[in-house]
């Protein structure tokens, strides 16, 4: 509208910006009877606080019409790397990324764990949630995951069971984990057709050796209903909502920092 | 239905016009998003039912016409949300064309608030046809 309009920061630039991206995590807990273990911690990327970058659904959608995913695929996988690198204890951490951004990004293997190191986050506390459809797929893509599969990564298949996380992704992802989208979990107790799923699913995983874990928990019976189909791995609000390193930190979730080997004397 | 649950999402490159339209809708109730580019605008009504989209034509320099985009992209993701442009480069060509993609209202700048506020009280309280 205006000549100054063309000098003007855009919303890439200002998301470009150090700390513009935020992460908060959310646990994903392993049960075994009535224990409860800390399986993993979600990284969630969040915009600048009081705009609509804030929504992630918003923020992805505006770097994929901006053609700009994979860059700020990799700015948020930088950003929850720095961010994970400050909690206590060892906790392993899940972070989302872009079947493309795997396909279209040289060394990215190399490149992923070099930075997640220098954090102090072993290969072996990584997982990886591949989102997107096929449509992002590269003969590059399949390379790429057999290189972290060999390094130790996990690799996880998100939204199972909507939109385009299918059949075709199960078998191009070979994935450890598989993640029911809430969609399917909420409500599960009481609807048979979700129940029909969920019981699919974890046939599915079964056969392919891939743990379920279910997203959206919120209410205790969909979580005892989780448990009889045979589902361990969950996430929800019923245990607890994403949050930034700083109060997860002061949570029962995480154990202290444990000093690496070579600094303990006796 | 209570005019908070009603959503509007304002497209506008000026900082301050979006400043000053959202607090006056927000003050009347709506609740009031902002986009300043258009994929951000596209970004917002391909996640979120609004009620009415008012959008500048120009977003860039006065001679592009992001509006008319937002408009074709309203209608194909957004069917029952009504669709207000303003514009202060206006031509009947353009107004021709912003009716036809479907916008409801074509507008003059300047407008004065309380204007638009009259004509978005309308547009908000009945069906599009």
């Amino acid at each position: 509208m205006t000549e100054r309009a063309t000098e003007r920061r855009t919303i890439l630039d200002e998301l470009r910006l150090p700390g513009a991206l935020r992460i908060e995590f959310q646990p994903i807990f392993r049960l075994d009877g009535d224990r409860r273990e800390l399986y993993a911690l979600e990284a969630l990327t969040r915009g600048p606080r009081g705009t609509s970058m804030e929504r992630p659904d918003v923020l992805f959608e505006y770097a994929r019409r901006k053609g700009e995913e994979t860059q700020i695929d990799l700015l948020c996988i930088a950003a929850a790397l720095s961010e994970a690198g400050t909690l206590p204890g060892s906790p392993r951490i899940s972070i989302n990324i872009h079947a493309s951004t795997l396909g279209s990004t040289p060394r990215f293997t190399s490149t992923l764990l070099a930075n997640a190191r220098s954090f102090g986050i072993g290969a072996d506390r990584l997982m990886l949630e591949i989102l997107e459809h096929r449509a992002g797929w590269a003969d590059t893509t399949r390379t790429t995951l057999d290189e972290l599969r060999g390094e130790g990564v996990l690799i996880a298949l998100d939204d199972l069971g909507v939109g385009a996380s299918n059949y075709h992704m199960l078998i191009d992802c070979r994935p450890d984990h598989l993640k029911i989208d809430r969609y399917i979990v909420a409500g599960c107790s009481r609807d048979r057709y979700r129940m029909a799923v969920l019981q699919s699913i974890v046939t599915l995983g079964r056969a392919s050796n891939a743990t379920p874990i279910a997203e959206g928990v919120e209410e205790v019976e969909d979580l005892d209903t989780l448990r009889a189909i045979g589902i361990d791995c969950v996430q929800g609000w019923l245990y607890a909502r994403s949050m930034p390193a700083s109060d997860l930190a002061f949570t029962p979730f995480l154990s202290p920092r444990q000093p690496p080997a070579a600094e303990i004397t006796l | 239905m209570s005019r908070v649950s009603k959503r509007i999402l304002i497209v506008d490159d000026e900082e301050s016009i979006l400043f000053a339209v959202k607090r006056y809708f927000t003050r009347m109730g709506f609740g009031v998003d902002c986009a300043r580019e258009l994929e951000e605008a596209e970004a917002l009504v391909a996640h979120t039912a609004y009620n009415l989209v008012i959008a500048d034509l120009s977003l860039s320099d006065s001679g592009s016409a992001e509006g008319l985009e937002i408009i074709r992209f309203v209608r194909r993701h957004c069917p029952a949300a009504r669709v207000i442009l303003l514009t202060a480069y206006g031509s009947p060509s353009v107004e021709k064309e912003a009716l036809k993609r479907g916008a409801d209202v074509f507008l003059h700048k300047p407008k004065p608030l309380a204007e638009l506020a009259t004509i978005v009280t309308q547009l908000t309280e009945g069906p599009r046809s």
